[in-house]
């Protein structure tokens, strides 16, 4: 599904090249839970971006779905955001101004959703994580760990084949991380969700079934969970 | 999508109700300025548009200078009368051609029958033709047949009811007295007209046709000047018609040279351009003679007026731009959810709409409520709901609407919308200086158009106190004017008044002059001079002295012969010392006896033209028309009341008009107060929506460098240190504004003081006043938000964060 080949990555101040990603090379298949993991400023966040189209690498290819993306259109990026790819975040990004109900809808809005079926994935996956009766509340009127339960079902929404997490328990006590990880590893197993999610902690890295090591912008290790 | 973008908008617009609210107002304000101008460009343009056959109807121009206040050509309304015959005659395109009396804007005392008299402007005399020509439709009568027998008399439906109610009206009698002195004519009524839906050149409250003008006089050398109007058949060529006008003018102009002492030759000669043509009636009223048109009057207040909406405007994107990192995450957001960059500036675009919809419900709420106070102030009948124009002027505000909402929203929008996920959501974004120039340049705008109008204010206050107190060369106070001609009789009565000094009468009088120019002969010099007939004691009664030589006086026969006496600029045109020469007119030899100042005449745009004064008849007369009476009491109303007692022996069906000297030198002023106390207003909105919008931006800003603040403080700023780093950043766009402000204010004024002949010397106060008063106004508006984020308790701001 993913092909990384010979990712590079510098920013250059005052003429100097600041590598964050060197030789990334890496392939990740369809149904796959990656967690990488590895040091503050190791460029974590960095890779999960260029594999999302957040950010573009300076060198090398990435070919998602057997496309090339690195000199994407946008037009075609927006396409594949509406259609494969959902995104978590470790701040939430919920938009303050709406709804829950409201935050899920609004990916299927522009996928153009028809009305009747965009009513019943959202009312589905509220059923699936317990918020119908918070639905018509605002994002600053749900705690942490029902924020991120938000995000999620706002990335599953228009039913994507790959799910980006940055740190998406960062914020969360224990348990509400442990509920999110195993509604990761659910999505994982049952749905076939491809996940590729960044982490600090073992423990949520142990929910999936493979672990990149990153450490000054290479990969150091490249192992498979094993099972528990 | 629009529905939750409409939702999302609306609540945006709740959570930030100060912006917003000083956004939609200022809007709100700008708007009802810029729509009130609208509505007066539409009442101008409409004129004389009621009826479609108004296409085939043109107003008779000649280019000639008789009447002319100045003595210089123009293309006059007021024209020979022979002319329509003549046209008529010649040109057969023309349908119907009919004269109309000027409008003398006199009252005529009207009667009807056990009736109260009443006094009524707007009765105009015209040839049977009128309705002919002028498209009306009659509620009452005979189009065809109303003004066909002399003394009959069509009047509008306001009038109408104002007579007699809700009578019958056809065949009733009014009796009318048009002057001092007339005698009673009756009119029968034979018709009713509705009042066109548009205003008229050709305005009247009743038309009134006693049979005196459908013959021209048979006597060649009498003349009488009157409006001319023409209907074509079509309007089709008119270029070739008026060649053919023009010759026929010319050609029966140089028939009537038949004197052989001025030839046609020489009437070309001294500068004379005779011309002649049909000029389209809905053209007329923006072509007025003498005067500046509407559209030129308008100028300085459009352009104000559109400063003021772009004050606003501005106001609504610095306060859009500094907001936008409060919606980057949206927008960051939306972007990875798939929403692309035109779904998003539609989306900033509605937003902006929503408030540009509020303020144009506000400006129509302020629109009814200044409407009436607007009308009365330039005298004008312009309504909003129940306007003939109505859907046209929803279109403009419409499009008004639209040109708003993409000049305030597109280019916040369009930041917004640029704004890229992966530095937003990656939370590196914090405080962007993105749109900090353009908000800078703005703010330094909206301070140059504020800072000018302050510079204006100040000079044009100068330059009317200079108005009010300069010399006027005669002496205004304790003078009444009576409409009137002078007569002997009365004028003798009248001085036996006890309180009443002198009783004269002039052609030129503040309020109402009339100039006339004649040839003359000094020692060989051939000039063009104005003449001024004038009484006995006009001089005295208007506290005139003479410079040189002595006035006239009953003492002098020789003075009800052949003296004159001069006013300083005709002495300066004769070479100064002239006391005691002589000159010639035509056969005629006068004598020089005294020399006034110049005294003003007319407003102080005009300069005082060299006049001759004369009380002898010789080389003709003006009939004057201003009788003035002087007193040499204070007590008015006693004196006035006992002439008035002396006017009634005379003129028992005909009040008496009159108004003093101060208040028609109060009038002559009354433009230029008017233009002024329009300034001031638009000053003052301009100034605090400026400030406004300062207020809010300092607020915005204070608020978003809380945790700057807050840091410096722990790090031992004082609250003043505090107050002045808000305040710089702010502070030097001011000065900015007012160093590029002074030459621009200079420019502007120069050419507003430059329209007067009689003005100030460019003052240099005003600029510094201005400045000072901005920079101080600046400095408070930011420090009191400034204030409040210095006495903030940091440690709250710290944790916030
Ligand atoms: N816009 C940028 N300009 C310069 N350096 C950057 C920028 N964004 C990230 N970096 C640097 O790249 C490195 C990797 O960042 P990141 O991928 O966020 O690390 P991680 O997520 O592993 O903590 C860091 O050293 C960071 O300082
Ligand atoms: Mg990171």
């Amino acid at each position: 599904m993913i092909e990384l080949k010979n990712i590079e990555k510098y920013y250059s101040s005052k003429g100097i090249k600041h590598y964050v990603l060197r030789h990334v090379t890496t392939t990740i298949k369809q149904g796959e839970f990656v967690s990488i993991m590895g040091p503050s400023g190791a460029g974590k966040s960095t890779l999960l971006n260029i594999l999302g189209m957040l950010e573009e690498p300076t060198y090398g290819t990435y070919e998602f779905m057997e496309e090339d993306v690195t000199r994407l259109n946008e037009r075609k990026r927006i396409e594949l955001y509406r259609n494969h790819i959902g995104f978590v975040f470790q701040a939430y990004h919920l938009i303050d101004e709406m709804t829950v109900y409201e935050n899920i809808e609004a990916p299927l809005l522009y996928k153009k959703v028809g009305g009747a079926e965009r009513a019943s994935r959202i009312a589905d996956l509220l059923d699936r994580f317990n918020m119908v009766a918070k639905k018509d509340l605002f994002p600053n009127q749900l705690s942490g760990g029902q924020q991120q339960l938000v995000g999620i079902a706002r990335a599953l929404a228009a039913q994507p084949s790959i799910i980006l997490a940055d740190e998406p328990t960062g914020n969360l006590q224990s348990t509400q991380a442990e509920e999110i990880m195993q509604l990761f590893q659910k999505l994982n197993k049952e749905d076939g969700i491809t996940i590729i999610q960044v982490t600090h902690a073992e423990k949520n890295a142990q929910y999936g079934n493979r672990i990149l090591n990153i450490a000054d912008g290479v990969i150091k290790d490249d192992f498979l969970v094993t099972t528990t | 999508m629009f529905k939750l973008n409409l939702k999302i908008a609306w609540r945006n617009l709740w959570k930030n109700k100060f912006y917003a609210s000083i956004n939609i107002t200022g809007l709100a304000i700008g708007l009802t300025a810029f729509v009130l101008l609208l509505l007066y460009v539409n009442y101008e343009e409409s004129y004389d548009t009621w009826s479609p056959e108004l296409k085939n109807v043109y107003q008779v121009r000649a280019f000639h200078s008789y009447n002319a206040p100045d003595n210089k050509q123009y293309w006059q309304t007021s024209n020979e009368s022979r002319i329509a015959a003549l046209l008529k005659q010649n040109i057969p395109q023309i349908n119907a051609i009919t004269k109309v009396e000027n409008d003398w804007y006199q009252n005529y005392a009207l009667t009807v029958k056990n009736r109260k008299s009443l006094m009524i402007k707007g009765i105009r005399n015209a040839d049977s033709a009128f309705f002919k020509v002028m498209p009306h439709s009659f509620l009452k009568g005979n189009e065809a047949t109303a003004l066909s027998k002399p003394n009959s008399i069509v009047l509008k439906k306001d009038l109408a009811l104002k007579l007699f109610g809700n009578e019958e009206i056809i065949g009733k009698t009014i009796s009318i007295v048009r002057w001092e002195g007339d005698a009673v004519t009756d009119f029968t009524v034979t018709g009713i007209v509705s009042e066109p839906n548009t205003p008229q050149s050709v305005n009247f409250s009743g038309i009134i046709h006693t049979g005196e003008f459908d013959k021209d006089n048979q006597n060649p050398t009498m003349h009488r000047y009157m409006e001319i109007y023409a209907r074509l058949f079509n309007h089709e060529n008119l270029n070739q018609i008026n060649e053919n006008v023009k010759k026929v003018y010319i050609n029966n102009l140089k028939s009537t040279f038949t004197d052989s002492q001025y030839s046609y030759a020489e009437f070309l000669k001294s500068g004379n351009l005779p011309n002649c043509k049909l000029f389209p009636i809905d053209e007329a009223h923006q072509n007025p003679p003498f005067i500046a048109s509407w559209i030129e009057k308008i100028k300085p207040v459009s352009l104000i007026v559109t400063f003021l909406l772009l004050i606003s405007i501005i106001n609504f994107i610095n306060l859009a731009t500094a907001q936008s990192f409060q919606r980057a995450k949206e927008v960051g957001v939306k972007k990875v959810l798939g929403s692309n960059k035109g779904l998003l500036v539609w989306q900033f675009l509605m937003e902006t709409g929503l408030q540009s919809l509020f303020a144009l419900l506000i400006c129509g709420v302020l629109i009814e409520l200044f409407l009436p106070a607007f009308n009365q102030q330039l005298g004008l009948n312009i309504s909003f709901w129940s306007n003939q124009k109505l859907f046209f002027i929803l279109l403009q505000l419409f499009g008004l609407f639209l040109i708003i909402t993409l000049l305030a929203g597109f280019y916040p929008a369009t930041v917004l919308s640029n704004y890229k996920p992966a530095a937003v959501l990656k939370g590196s974004f914090s405080n962007s200086h993105k749109g900090l120039v353009l908000r800078n340049s703005l703010i330094v705008l909206q301070f140059v158009i504020s800072v000018t109008l302050i510079i204006a204010i100040g000079t044009m206050q100068k330059q009317v106190s200079f108005m009010n107190q300069k010399d006027l060369g005669f002496d205004k106070s304790r003078v009444i004017n009576i409409s009137a001609n002078y007569n002997k009789k009365i004028a003798n009565d009248i001085r036996k008044v006890s309180g009443v000094q002198y009783v004269g009468a002039t052609t030129q009088v503040i309020g109402n002059t009339y100039a006339y120019a004649d040839k003359i002969n000094f020692q060989g010099k051939k000039l063009n001079l104005n003449m001024v007939t004038v009484t006995m004691e006009a001089f005295p009664a208007l506290g005139i002295k003479p410079l040189q030589g002595r006035l006239f006086s009953s003492i002098y026969r020789q003075d009800t012969i052949n003296t004159v006496v001069l006013n300083e600029s005709a002495a300066k045109q004769l070479g100064g010392v002239v006391v005691g020469k002589q000159f010639r007119s035509y056969e005629n030899v006068f004598q020089i006896i005294g020399v006034i100042k110049d005294y003003h005449a007319e407003s102080f745009d005009k300069s005082i033209i060299p006049t001759i004064y004369k009380v002898t008849y010789l080389g003709g007369m003006s009939a004057n028309g201003n009788l003035l009476v002087r007193f040499n009491s204070s007590h008015y109303q006693i004196i006035i009341r006992k002439i008035e007692e002396v006017w009634k022996k005379y003129y028992p069906n005909y009040p008496m008009n009159y108004q003093s000297l101060n208040d028609a030198f109060i009038h002559s002023l009354e433009d230029n107060s008017r233009f002024m106390n329009m300034i001031v207003i638009f000053s003052i909105i301009s100034v605090s929506l400026s400030l406004s919008g300062l207020f809010a931006l300092s607020t915005f800003v204070a608020k978003r460098r809380t945790k700057e603040v807050a840091v410096r403080k722990v790090l031992g700023a004082s609250n003043m240190q505090i107050i002045n780093l808000l305040n710089k950043s702010f502070l030097h766009l001011v000065i900015a504004a007012n160093i590029i402000s002074w030459p621009i204010a200079y420019i502007l004024i120069k050419k507003w003081l430059d329209g007067f002949v009689y003005r100030i010397d460019m003052p240099v106060l005003p600029f510094i006043m201005a400045t000072i008063t901005s920079v101080i106004i600046a400095i408070l508006t930011v420090s009191i938000q400034a204030r409040k984020a210095a006495i903030g308790d940091p440690v709250k701001a710290l944790k916030y964060e």
